[in-house]
């Protein structure tokens, strides 16, 4: 009853517009590293329209959400939609919501799964300032017939080096996916990822 | 749902959504300003049917057990920037709970309590209250008390 900084509205179709991003995700993880178109961003949300409409289909009550940035006016949206509570650290939420991956960073924070439940991982959103443009890596893996060339802006290379591990401790790791704006790419854990060879 | 649940801020409101969830839709439409006084509606939560657990206790004190799930609908609307009506109601008539989500929101705003209070809510809980005690008196006048008799041994 208090002052609400104006509750914004979810999907407009809830039903049709979460089974569309659902598809979306599920064709960027089986194919990773190809842009997905999932959607414009909603209106009222301060969130990239790929991310809100991430968080609308696939969180629930059960699915914590990690925050890099806490902004209440977002959590509170979220939570009247979905159901989903805000995680106190990395390592108990099922998602995360990433802008920044320069900050103080590190993906063993996050919850890994087991080798009996791999399942319970983390999922990490990352919102990008682009998902081409950048330097140019060479993905290999399922989904992959021989080599993807990925060049994700604001990915700082130390990074790359944490996801080695990450992709080493499978059938445990976490998955990602990396969104900009509409548009949102699947970076699973099973996928290898290396620095181009020098011709 | 029992009044001894009610806290003290959200007291009043939550008085008037259980009187609410218990109007007919022609109850409620009759009590509602025509739609170009208002400010713009938006819909929060579209209006959406879902299910809920009711829960008993035996004898109403025992142990809580789950009773069956009973359909219901819940909306959220905003009227221009005001405060947030919800409506939730039993059943799966959509237009039911816009309307009482409707009439949330209009309680909320100072410039319509009183009007509407006095117009829908007060009426509608007098007769509520009313329908509630006959039908405690009809089922009291039928009890039965059960008992056995022990067989005389003389």
């Amino acid at each position: 009853m208090s002052a609400n900084p104006l509750l914004a509205p979810g999907l407009p179709d809830v039903v049709h517009g979460t089974q569309q991003t659902f598809r979306a995700v599920l064709d960027a993880l089986a194919r990773p590293g190809t842009v997905c178109e999932i959607g414009e961003a909603l209106p009222d949300v301060a969130l990239g329209g790929a991310m809100a409409r991430v968080l609308l289909s696939l969180t629930d009550d059960e699915t914590p959400v990690w925050w890099q940035r806490a902004d209440p006016t977002v959590q509170r949206w979220l939570q009247f939609h979905t159901g989903s509570g805000v995680a106190a650290n990395p390592g108990a939420a099922s998602f995360a919501v990433i802008h920044d991956l320069d900050a103080v960073f590190d993906l063993a924070n996050f919850a890994m799964g087991s080798a009996e439940s791999p399942e319970f991982s983390t999922t990490l959103i990352i919102e990008l300032p682009a998902l081409h443009g950048g330097p140019e890596l060479e993905w290999r893996g399922p989904g992959i017939e021989v080599l993807q060339r990925v060049g994700l802006c604001g990915v700082p290379s130390h990074f790359w080096s944490q996801w080695q591990a990450n992709h080493a401790a499978f059938p445990a790791g976490v998955d990602l996916l990396f969104t900009c704006g509409d548009r949102l790419l699947g970076l699973p854990r099973t996928t290898r990822v290396r620095r181009l060879e020098r011709v | 749902m029992t009044s001894d649940t009610q806290t003290a801020p959200h007291a009043p409101r939550q008085a008037w959504l259980a009187t609410l969830a218990r109007a007919s839709v022609a109850q409620l439409e009759s009590a509602i300003p025509a739609a170009a006084d208002l400010p713009a509606l938006h819909q929060v939560r579209p209006a959406e049917v879902g299910m809920v657990m009711l829960r008993g206790r035996v004898g109403g004190t025992g142990n809580p057990f789950n009773l069956g799930e009973a359909s219901m609908v819940r909306c959220a609307v905003r009227l221009g920037n005001g405060p947030l009506g919800v409506g939730y109601v039993l059943g799966r008539n959509k237009r039911q709970a816009e309307l009482v989500a409707l009439c949330d929101a209009l309680l909320q705003d100072p410039q319509h309590h009183d009007r509407l209070h006095g117009l829908l809510i007060e009426p509608l809980a007098t007769a509520q209250a009313q329908a509630r005690t006959q039908q405690q008196r009809a089922v009291a006048d039928s009890k039965v008390e059960f008992f056995t008799f022990v067989r005389g041994e003389a």
